[in-house]
Formats: C-alpha cells, sequence, structure tokens
C-alpha cells in the first residue's frame, strides 16, 4: 500500500491534520505534565514522611523483632534498623529521672536525621550516625533535670553510659510528642548489659526497613498475615494524613482543571476531524469507484489514525516532560531538597487520554467518511449522514470516562457535565433570542453593524455552537480563576505564615504565667493553654474494652494506649461538632477515632484516671483540623472530671527562626518543659503549596492554549462561505474597511455574548463545586462579571479577525472561479 | 449474435428515501448491453440517468430487480465483493475529473492498479498519460492542469484498471467545445484499441449519435431511441 503512505504523507501538510496533531500533544501534554509532576510530588512528600518515620515502613511490635521477620528482609535486599524504646529510671550525681530512652542500632536512621548539639538548649545539627556503644545523647531536659554535661557518666540499669551529646531530636519518634518522660538515645550494643529489660516490661520493638517501593510492597503482603494483637505495619502516609490529603485534593483538582484543556483540545479534534471528512468525502467515493474496497478504506484511515496517535502521544509525552521538569526547575529555589525523579510509570495515563480523545473524536467521524456511498460521486443526495447522534454519544462517553479516570470519581464529571448541558440549553435560547434581536434591530446592509449583526443570525447554527464553545471555554477559564482563588486561601487559611512551629508540653500549672511572660517579651504569638491529664478508656457501655476485640483483629487507636485527656469550656479552633452538643456533662469525641471504635452518640464510656474510674455520656462528636497544627484532642471531659488531677498544660508557639535562640535561653529556666520544634514539617507543607499552585498557572496556560486551537479550528469551518460572502460584498462594491468593521462586530458581539453567559455560568458552576467538592464556604465572585465580557470581546475578536483575515484579502475574481 | 453479454438488467427499480418521503427513481428497466458496444444514455435533468449509470456499475445496491456484469448479480453483492469488481471490470470518467488533490498526475493514474497491488502500476500510468498526451505533466498536481488536461488525466486513470467496461456521465459536460472534441476522440480511439464496453450519459446529441445505441430515459423509464 505505497499510495496509503504517500497518501498520508500529503495530508499530514493539511491545516486539519495539522489541528488535529497539536490538540493532541496539548492534550497528552497536559496530562501528562500534571500526572508526573503530581506523582514527583507525592514520592517527594513519601520520602519527607519517611524522614519523619525515620524509614519507608516499620514493623513495631510489643514482643522482640522475630528472626525470620529480619531474615526475610534481608532476602528482600531490604535495608534494615531496629529500635527498642522503654522507659526507664536514670540515674546520676543521686539524682534520678523516668526517661524514654530509644536503643538504635548502627544503621538507624535509615531516613532522615538526628538532630544533636553540644550545647544545652540549642537548636542543634544534624546527624545521620546513631551513638556509639557506651555513650548515651540525653535532651537538654533531661541532661539538666540529672544536671549531668557532656563527658560525664550517668547510669541506665546496670550500665555505665558516657553523656556524648545532647538530644535534640530523635527522627523516629517526633510524633509521639506528647510523650510525659524526657528522651534519650543509647546504642543497642548497650542494651543487654543494662538488664532492664525483664519480662512483663513495656517495651516497643521497631524493625526499620528501607528499599524499593517493590520490595517493600512484597515484605508487607508477606508479614500483613502475621501481624498479631501489639504488631503494626507502619507506613509514612499514616503519618502525614493532612499533608497527604492536601496532595490528593490537589491532584484531583489539577486533573479537573487539565480535563477541560482536554475537553477544548477535543473540541478541536472533533473539528479538524468534521473538515477533514467533509474535505474527503468526495475522495473516497471515487476511490471507492476505482475498486477501494471498505476493507482498504477502514486499513488506510485506521493507519493514518495511527500514525497521527503516535506523532501526537509522542510529542505531548516529550513536551508534558519538558513542562513538568520546567516548573520543577522553577521551584527549584523554593525547596530545601530537589524533587525526586517521576517514574515512568507515570506516562500511561497521558497515553490513554491520547488513544481515548482520538477513538472518542476522530474515529465515529472516519468510519462515516468510510461509509459514504460512491454513488454520491453522481449524484450528491446519496451521501449517508446518518448516524450523528452515534458520534456526539461517542464523543461523550469518551470525555465522561476520561474525567472519571482523572478523578477517580463519579462526582466531578457527573458536576461538570450537567453544567456543560445546562450551559448548552441555556446559550442556545438566549443566543438565538440575541441574534434574533440584533437581526431585527437592524436591516439593510449599509452599514459593518447591520451586517455583522446580521451575519449572526444568518449563520445561527454554526454560531450558536461557536457561542457555546466559546462560552465554555471562557466560563471554564473564569472557574479556574475562582476555584484557585478559593483553594489557595483555603490552603493558606489552614497553614498562614505564622502557624505554630512549636509545641509546649509538660508545663506545670504555676509554669505557665512564667512562660507567658517569655512569649511576651519576646513578642510571639502563641495558642492558648491547653490542660492535660493521662486517663485510659476501660469500658464501652457494660463491655470492657479488651472483650470488644477479638484476638488477632487489631484494636481501635481508642484503646491501644493511654492517652492525653482534656476540658474545654468552649469548642476550640478548627473544631467543628457535628453530632450533638459541646457541653460540660459528657465527653466529646473526634469523629475518626469515634467511628474506627465503634462508638456512637450516647454511649457510656468509663475513663481510668489515675487508678478512679468515672463513666459519662458521649454527649457530641467532633471533627478535627489536624492540618491546623494547634493541639488536638480526640477526647475531650467535663472539666469537673479532671479538677482534682494535677494537668500538664500544653500549648503551640510561632517562633521565627532568629527568636528561636533566645526563646530555648529563656526556657532553660523550666528544664521540665519538652519543646517540640515541627518547623521543618511546615516548610514541607508550604512548599508543597507553593508547587501546587505553580502548577495550576501552568495548568491554566495549556488550557488557554487549548481554547485558542478551538477558535481557530472553529472559525476554520465556516471560512469557506465567509470568504464568498466578503468576495461577493466586495463584488458589490463595498470597501475591505466595511468587510473589516462587519467581522469586528460579528466577533465582538459573539465575544460579549459568551462572556456574560459564561459568568453566569461561572458563578453557578463555583457555587457547586464549593459546595458539593470542597465543602467550603460560598462566595460571590464579581471579578468574573467583569472578566469575563472583557476577556470574550478582546480574544474573540482579535482570534477571530485574525483567522478570518484572509477573507479580507479575496479578490472579488474568487466567486468567478469553482472549487 | 455471437457477442457476450456484458451487462443486463431485469426490471430494476430504485427507491429512495428522502425527507418528503420514498422517490422511486427507476421504474423497472430492462437491457442488455454487448462486449464492445459503445451505449449513450440521453434525457432530461433529474430523470435518473446517473442514478442508472451508478446502480449498471455497482456503486449501489438497487432496492428492486437484477443487474449482471459479466455473470455476477450485482444485487446480492456485498460492497466489498462489488468494489473488488469494480476494480476488475470498471473504469469511470466524470463530469467534474475527482481527481484527488494531493496526490499528481501520474500518481492518480497509478490508484486502480495500485489498488490491485500491481506492481508495475508507475510504468503503467507513465504510458497511459503519454497516450493521452500529457507525459511532460506527470508530476503535475490536478490545481495546476486545465480543466481538459484534468480529463485526459481522469482518462488515462479509467483505463489504467484495463476496464472492460467504461462509464461516463457527461465527461465533455465542463469542457469547451475543442477540449471536449478531443476527450471525445480520446475516449472512442480507446474504446475501440481496447475492446472496450462504453456507456456514456450525454447531453450532447451529436456525441450521442456517435455511439452504436441510444438509449432514451424518461421518467423513470428507458427506451431505445434513434437520434
Ligand atoms: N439519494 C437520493 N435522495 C433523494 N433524491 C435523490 C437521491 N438520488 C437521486 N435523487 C433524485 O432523483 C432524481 C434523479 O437523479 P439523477 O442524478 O439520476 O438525475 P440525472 O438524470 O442524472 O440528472 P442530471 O442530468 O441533472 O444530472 C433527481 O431528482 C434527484 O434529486
Ligand atoms: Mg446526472
Amino acid at each position: 500500500m505505497s499510495f496509503a503512505l504517500r497518501f498520508i504523507l500529503r495530508e499530514i501538510r493539511s491545516s486539519e491534520v495539522i489541528t488535529l496533531i497539536i490538540a493532541l500533544i496539548i492534550s497528552v501534554g497536559t496530562v501528562t505534565s500534571i500526572s508526573l509532576f503530581v506523582d514527583r510530588l507525592q514520592l517527594s512528600f513519601e520520602q519527607e514522611s519517611a524522614n519523619l518515620l525515620a524509614a519507608d515502613r516499620v514493623v513495631r511490635s510489643d514482643q522482640p523483632i522475630r528472626e525470620s521477620w529480619k531474615s526475610h528482609a534481608t532476602e528482600q535486599g531490604l535495608e534494615q534498623a531496629e529500635r527498642t524504646s522503654f522507659a526507664t529510671m536514670i540515674f546520676a550525681n543521686d539524682k534520678l529521672q523516668l526517661s524514654q530512652i530509644s536503643a538504635v542500632s548502627a544503621s538507624y536512621p535509615l531516613k532522615g536525621q538526628f538532630l544533636v548539639d553540644d550545647a544545652l538548649f540549642a537548636q542543634g545539627h544534624p546527624s545521620t550516625i546513631a551513638p556509639a556503644s557506651g555513650e548515651i545523647w540525653l535532651s537538654s531536659r533531661l541532661a539538666s533535670l540529672l544536671a549531668v554535661k557532656i563527658g560525664q557518666m550517668v547510669e541506665v540499669g546496670d550500665a555505665k553510659l558516657r553523656v556524648s551529646k545532647y538530644l535534640v531530636l530523635d527522627p523516629g519518634s517526633s510524633t509521639s510528642a506528647f510523650a510525659v518522660s524526657p528522651r534519650a538515645v543509647m546504642n543497642v550494643t548497650d542494651l543487654a548489659a543494662t538488664h532492664v529489660i525483664i519480662p512483663g516490661s513495656r517495651v516497643r520493638y521497631s524493625l526499620l526497613l528501607a528499599g524499593d517501593r517493590d520490595a517493600l510492597q512484597q515484605y508487607e503482603t508477606w508479614i500483613e498475615p502475621q501481624l498479631k494483637e501489639g504488631q503494626r505495619w507502619q507506613t509514612p502516609k499514616q503519618k502525614g494524613q493532612s499533608i497527604g490529603q492536601t496532595i490528593n485534593k490537589a491532584e484531583s483538582f489539577l486533573l479537573l482543571a487539565g480535563t477541560l484543556a482536554v475537553v477544548l483540545s477535543g473540541v478541536a479534534m472533533a473539528l479538524a476531524s468534521a473538515r477533514f471528512v467533509k474535505r474527503h468525502l468526495m475522495q473516497v467515493a471515487v476511490l471507492k469507484t476505482l475498486g477501494a474496497t471498505p476493507r482498504i478504506l477502514a486499513k488506510l484511515f485506521l493507519l493514518q489514525l495511527f500514525i497521527l496517535f503516535v506523532v501526537g502521544a509522542l510529542g505531548g509525552l516529550i513536551s508534558g516532560w519538558f513542562i513538568q521538569e520546567g516548573i520543577s526547575s522553577l521551584l527549584l529555589s523554593l525547596m530545601t531538597t530537589t524533587l525526586p525523579e517521576p517514574s515512568i510509570g507515570k506516562l500511561w495515563l497521558g497515553v490513554a487520554t491520547g488513544f481515548i480523545s482520538l477513538i472518542a473524536f476522530c474515529l465515529p467521524l472516519m468510519i462515516r467518511l468510510i461509509q459514504i456511498s460512491p454513488l454520491s460521486v453522481l449524484q450528491p443526495s446519496a451521501r449517508v449522514e446518518k448516524n450523528a447522534l452515534v458520534i456526539y454519544v461517542v464523543g461523550f462517553v469518551g470525555l465522561y470516562g476520561l474525567m472519571c479516570l482523572y478523578t477517580q470519581g463519579f462526582m466531578l464529571p457527573s458536576i461538570m457535565t450537567l453544567a456543560i448541558a445546562g450551559v448548552g440549553l441555556v446559550v442556545s435560547i438566549l443566543g438565538w433570542g440575541m441574534f434574533k434581536l440584533g437581526r431585527w434591530a437592524t436591516s439593510g446592509a449599509t452599514s459593518g453593524w447591520q451586517i455583522g449583526l446580521a451575519s449572526l443570525y444568518r449563520r445561527l447554527t454554526p454560531n450558536l455552537f461557536q457561542l457555546l464553545v466559546f462560552t465554555l471555554i471562557i466560563m471554564l477559564g473564569l472557574i479556574l480563576v475562582g476555584i484557585k482563588t478559593s483553594l489557595v486561601s483555603d490552603w493558606q487559611a489552614q497553614l498562614p505564615e505564622d502557624a505554630p512551629n512549636h509545641y509546649l508540653f509538660n508545663v506545670q500549672a504555676d509554669q505557665v504565667a512564667g512562660i507567658n511572660d517569655i512569649s511576651q517579651r519576646l513578642n510571639l504569638s502563641s495558642s492558648s493553654w491547653f490542660p492535660m491529664v493521662r486517663g485510659r478508656i476501660t469500658k464501652v457501655n457494660e463491655d470492657l474494652v479488651e472483650t470488644l476485640y477479638p484476638e488477632g483483629t487489631p484494636e481501635p487507636e481508642l484503646f491501644e494506649r493511654e492517652m492525653n485527656l482534656t476540658w474545654a469550656d468552649h469548642v476550640g479552633e478548627g473544631n467543628q461538632v457535628v453530632a450533638g452538643d459541646f457541653h460540660d456533662q459528657g465527653i466529646s469525641l473526634e469523629q475518626k477515632t469515634a467511628a474506627e471504635a465503634g462508638i456512637k452518640m450516647g454511649d457510656k464510656l468509663t475513663l481510668s484516671i489515675g487508678g478512679l474510674h468515672y463513666t459519662l455520656p458521649v454527649t457530641s462528636i467532633r471533627t478535627v483540623d489536624w492540618g491546623s497544627m494547634r493541639p488536638n484532642f480526640y477526647v475531650i471531659v467535663p472539666k469537673q472530671t479532671l479538677a482534682n488531677y494535677p494537668a500538664n498544660f500544653v500549648s503551640s508557639f510561632f517562633i521565627k527562626p532568629d527568636q528561636a535562640q533566645a526563646f530555648y535561653q529563656n526556657m532553660s529556666r523550666y528544664p521540665t518543659v519538652s519543646i517540640l520544634n515541627v518547623g521543618d514539617l511546615l516548610k514541607q507543607i508550604q512548599t508543597i503549596i507553593a508547587q501546587l499552585s505553580q502548577a495550576i498557572q501552568l495548568v491554566l496556560l495549556c488550557i488557554l492554549a487549548a481554547g485558542a486551537l478551538v477558535l481557530i479550528a472553529s472559525i476554520g469551518s465556516t471560512l469557506e462561505e465567509r470568504r464568498e460572502e466578503g468576495a461577493l460584498l466586495r463584488v458589490l462594491g463595498a470597501k475591505a474597511s466595511l468587510v473589516r468593521q462587519a467581522l469586528i462586530v460579528e466577533f465582538g458581539f459573539l465575544g460579549l455574548f459568551s462572556g456574560v453567559i459564561a459568568a453566569l455560568g461561572a458563578e453557578a458552576s463555583l457555587y457547586g463545586v464549593q459546595t458539593f467538592v470542597f465543602k467550603s464556604a460560598v462566595s460571590w465572585h464579581p471579578l468574573l462579571w467583569v472578566l469575563g465580557p472583557l476577556i470574550g470581546v478582546i480574544l474573540i475578536t482579535s482570534i477571530g479577525v485574525f483567522a478570518s483575515r484572509t477573507v479580507l484579502k479575496v479578490p472579488p475574481m474568487h466567486l468567478l472561479r469553482d472549487f | 449474435m455471437d457477442k457476450i453479454t456484458a451487462l443486463q438488467t431485469h426490471n430494476l427499480t430504485h427507491t429512495v428515501t428522502s425527507k418528503t418521503g420514498n422517490l422511486t427513481i427507476l421504474k423497472g428497466i430492462d437491457i442488455e448491453i454487448k462486449e464492445g458496444e459503445s451505449v449513450a444514455i440521453v434525457g432530461a435533468s433529474g430523470s435518473g440517468k446517473s442514478t442508472l449509470l451508478g446502480l449498471l456499475a455497482g456503486l449501489d445496491r438497487n432496492t428492486a430487480g437484477e443487474i449482471t456484469l459479466y455473470n455476477h448479480s450485482l444485487t446480492s453483492l456485498s460492497e466489498e465483493k462489488r468494489a473488488l469488481l469494480r476494480g476488475q471490470y470498471v473504469g469511470f470518467i466524470f463530469q467534474s475529473f475527482h481527481l484527488l488533490p494531493s496526490l499528481e498526475a501520474v500518481e492518480n493514474v497509478m490508484l486502480p492498479a495500485e489498488l490491485k497491488g500491481d506492481k508495475q502500476a508507475r510504468q503503467k500510468a507513465e504510458y497511459l498519460l503519454e497516450q493521452v498526451g500529457l507525459s511532460h505533466r506527470l508530476t503535475h498536481y490536478p490545481r495546476q492542469l486545465s480543466g481538459g488536461e484534468q480529463q485526459r488525466v481522469a482518462i488515462a486513470r479509467a483505463f489504467a484498471s484495463e476496464p472492460k467496461i467504461l462509464f461516463a456521465d457527461e465527461p465533455t459536460g465542463n469542457l469547451d467545445e475543442e477540449n471536449g472534441k478531443t476527450i471525445i476522440q480520446l475516449l472512442f480511439d480507446l474504446n475501440r484499441s481496447q475492446g472496450t464496453t462504453l456507456i456514456m450519459v450525454t447531453h450532447d446529441n451529436t456525441l450521442a449519435s456517435m455511439c452504436d445505441r441510444q438509449l432514451i430515459m424518461s421518467a423513470g423509464q428507458l427506451k431505445e431511441g434513434n437520434l
């Protein structure tokens, strides 16, 4: 089929095929760059979270780690480290202090790093090396309480260890922030010599693992069934849930926005295909008279589509790759670490987009082309034009499918589809009315106004279609502007610049005033103080919690250990009561925890606090904004229940980096107070937000490009007709300037109508998206009502007049030549 | 009487559905055309000439009656089979030439042979273009050729598949007298030299009278005529 190839090569230069290829490149490129970029964000997030976990995965157990678990990890080629955590007394200089000790192996931490310092209450320097055998690192607080300095000896059980550093941060334990006892880290090889671990001791053994994703995945499936009560498989995702949710939300938003580019490219592809088909109907009929069988023709056009697909998809993948590389390197300045390389596996989404787009927007039209009756060469009315509906249905199903693929759900695609259908209906009615009005207001052909407005009504169907397309483009752009504003402000509200970056806990009631003093002197912003009392839930209604969960099933977090209880006069910031009333006669529970433990409103919980038992009903369920970085509590109990217990207080502070030193030094007066620095975590979240905003700009650009392509393609489909009219007007004596004026009026009004309807539609869809998807407060967007008509008039007039510039240049002779 | 029958119809009827309802264009046509004959079909505009020509050539399926092309009953064949038959037996010349605009003259002429997988397509095409006097315009695109030249390319293309029957729908309709004559001359020359059957729709009575037989189409009926 050498002629097939020749045929294709010749066609590739035609404007329709070029439009098709560009449209493919835009949609594949948009989706590719988004999915790769988000993948990199996700990977980087996982890596950063792994730093918090000190490993990629952790197996946690209250029994010593089994040898088989370690040897299997070795077989899988995973890196390993061990940590044994326990509470014990440390002795020094006749003083003793209960402390929380981690005994770690030499390879600990696998991810992240320790922060240690040679000075007390300092900020710390990173260290990836664990304490050597015979050494111990004490937190500044612990060292102060024991009154020891670097170089002195302390006793842990039977072992004597030398203090070699002050511990600022142990990467693997940063999340158990509310632990009461001060911390220390020692080498695991010294553990046996201490003799502190005896049967019955409360010890937490951890096997830390790191390695490639597949190996970890295999290890997980291998170990999960072996885990018993008191044993857990921990992943970084569980550790940083609020960031993870932000990323997920952002991903579906970006892909939704990207869908708009895909939709627009699809429209451009459909327009170009329709033109292609129109131009080739006769040629195909001729080929048929020459003996081309349907099979040969099908092969020919499938081959053509395939070449298109290869060229467009490759172009899209390559440009998508470079675009995301581009944004990533733009972001380099903002970030502390470079983003990890994206996984090649993520390219499939772009390829699938290109494939589905071609099938949905080109194939039905191509089939129609192949089905033309050869008789139409002799008798034009013999053409088949039956399956127009099929074309729309296939296109719609393809798009809807793609949207569902991106958002992994039906909600957003359905809202979008309904919005588009609604806009289609409204546009048709309004547009018809407005065109008719314009036509009625002017008659005759003496001015450009009259000719322009009359031509809007005369080409009613194509103009209504263009009106719809333009309206959709502007509307989608406006929606994006609206969503971006509400999304970014949503994030910023969640994490303002001065979001708390330090927690203070273990504060005694009589220390609160002194610390408030320091905070005032340094001019720090802080949250209020929350009292904390340790306690645990022992009974739900009449049932002991131990009996509620059969052997082998994991216990809900709520029952697993002692936790921090607080009381409060009113619902705290970032907390929202979703059931019941918040008052001082009952318990208020966090929603997810309650659901996990299967506790409902009105259930009676028995709390064990300091050896005494209290039974209280659950009177309210709250949601908690964990992303807020303020102290939050699962369980809030009435004040009178806790009144008789000595409480620890907790608060959060925002401390600027240059104030940190002064603050730490001031706080050395309160050695018993624990300070937790979460500044790095915050910086990470803020970087991610910056990255995402950047990505949204990119998507906006892609949409604009696709929109311009649709404009040009749709004007292209009426160009022939316009040329003839232009020539006719000129023959009748009209000057080129009159023809130009008519074009400006026509496109200007088209743009104005589109802009107004688009603002209306955008406002309505934003209402829907804000209410149902982001569940944020609904707001009015006056900006859209200015932007819409303005952009409509300027953009459509300039692109319209540009795309139809040849109309002005057609010599009147054009009418005499037959095509 | 010893000549082979190239084409035969029995009660050929064709009805189309249009927006205004069913329209019977051909109402029971019986003809028999022998191999090597030249036949002119004349008649008023809209009488159904083109439709008849198309059906005889197997371009579409008739709604009732029988068409037999060299012992193949066209009525019962699928489009796939009809296309193969067209490639094998039939050549076409149209009023508006219908060359493929994206292919050069020689490539246009190569098409029928290439569709049959003929390796010698190019040589044959060049030879045919020489026959129609266009050996110097081989690589020109249709838009670079005049109407008469385009129709000569179309004739070369029609003969490229070595057809047994050549169908022509007003081949001179778009040409001036001079060019029209050249084309007609070419057609009849090739018709004679290759022994091709020629079936031609025309409004031109002199052209019609040059044919062996004249058939007159009127209101969907066909009569043997004499001009
Ligand atoms: N598929 C169709 N649908 C509707 N009407 C058709 C169809 N095919 C043919 N006709 C009508 O049938 C009639 C005959 O058409 P045809 O083209 O065969 O006439 P013709 O004799 O070739 O005319 P002309 O000399 O003008 O070319 C015309 O009125 C035409 O409009
Ligand atoms: Mg005709």
